[in-house]
């Protein structure tokens, strides 16, 4: 899989427009139905505004938004920062047999990133957490 | 973003248009919730209006828990109506079916909310 595009912005939640630009101008590029970009732009907004708010608590650092495609249908975003090692896909999902007005509010974004995406890996390389979220293309 | 407010009989119907992003929900939450605090028992009551809401993250669901709890803790009722496409395919991975009541179209949600409201918003169409 090679990258189509790449940008590198400061871990702040201003960034997010910019970053999420560069995702819709390449998932639509890709090939993907307008709703279906907005989808993929919606899981990326929650993953990199979770890395702007959590990956460097004591300082400021940078995220890099890769936009990849490969051969076959897979469109991946990756999100990589070089911030403390931060699996977001690990947390607990929230406790959906509970009432929902009884549950504590927050903590959908990840369970959104999971329904919307067709695959979330995470992996730690060296000092960077490297998330990848991929969209198959359809047929 | 914006919030457009039409006082229908006893429903306060609320259209919400645009993008709930980041940039937007704090917006969104201080401009909708006190549209809400006269929203009490059968005096006034709440229907939101989200058929031109093209995009939401999850803060903007946080945003619409918050407003129905505060109608609850009021002794008021929200109700959601008209979800756009985009809300449509995301409110089930929500989980939230059991905090809202969501109907398919506005006359609908008005048919519940005050039989008197939904006379006088057919009669105005």
């Amino acid at each position: 899989m090679s990258p189509m595009t790449t940008i590198t912005l400061p871990a702040r939640i201003d960034s997010l427009p910019r970053g999420l630009a560069l995702v819709v101008e390449c998932a639509t590029a890709a090939g993907f139905l307008p709703q279906r970009v907005m989808e993929i732009e919606l899981a990326v907004e929650e993953a990199l505004a979770n890395i702007c708010l959590y990956a460097y608590p004591e300082s400021r650092g940078e995220v890099e938004v890769r936009c990849m495609q490969g051969e076959t249908r897979h469109f991946s975003i990756e999100l990589i920062d070089s911030g403390i090692p931060f699996d977001m896909l690990a947390r607990p999902a929230p406790d959906f047999t509970v009432d929902a007005a009884q549950r504590p509010i927050g903590g959908l974004g990840i369970p959104l990133i999971r329904a919307l995406m067709d695959n979330a890996t995470y992996h730690r390389e060296g000092a960077q957490n490297i998330l990848r979220l991929t969209a198959l293309l359809p047929l | 973003m914006e919030l457009q407010i039409e006082d229908i009989a006893n429903v306060r119907l609320i259209h919400i248009e645009g993008r709930i992003d980041h940039t937007t929900v704090q917006s969104f939450q201080d401009l909708l919730l006190p549209k809400l605090t006269d929203c009490t028992g059968e005096t006034k009551k709440a229907l939101l209006d989200l058929s031109g809401v093209s995009y939401m993250i999850s803060g903007g669901w946080r945003v619409l828990v918050l407003a129905v709890r505060q109608c609850q803790r009021q002794q008021g009722e929200m109700v959601l109506a008209a979800l756009s496409p985009f809300l449509q395919k995301i409110y089930p991975m929500t989980h939230f079916d059991t905090v809202f009541k969501v109907f398919a179209t506005i006359p609908a949600a008005l048919e519940h909310l005050s039989p008197t409201a939904a006379s006088l918003y057919s009669g105005a169409e």
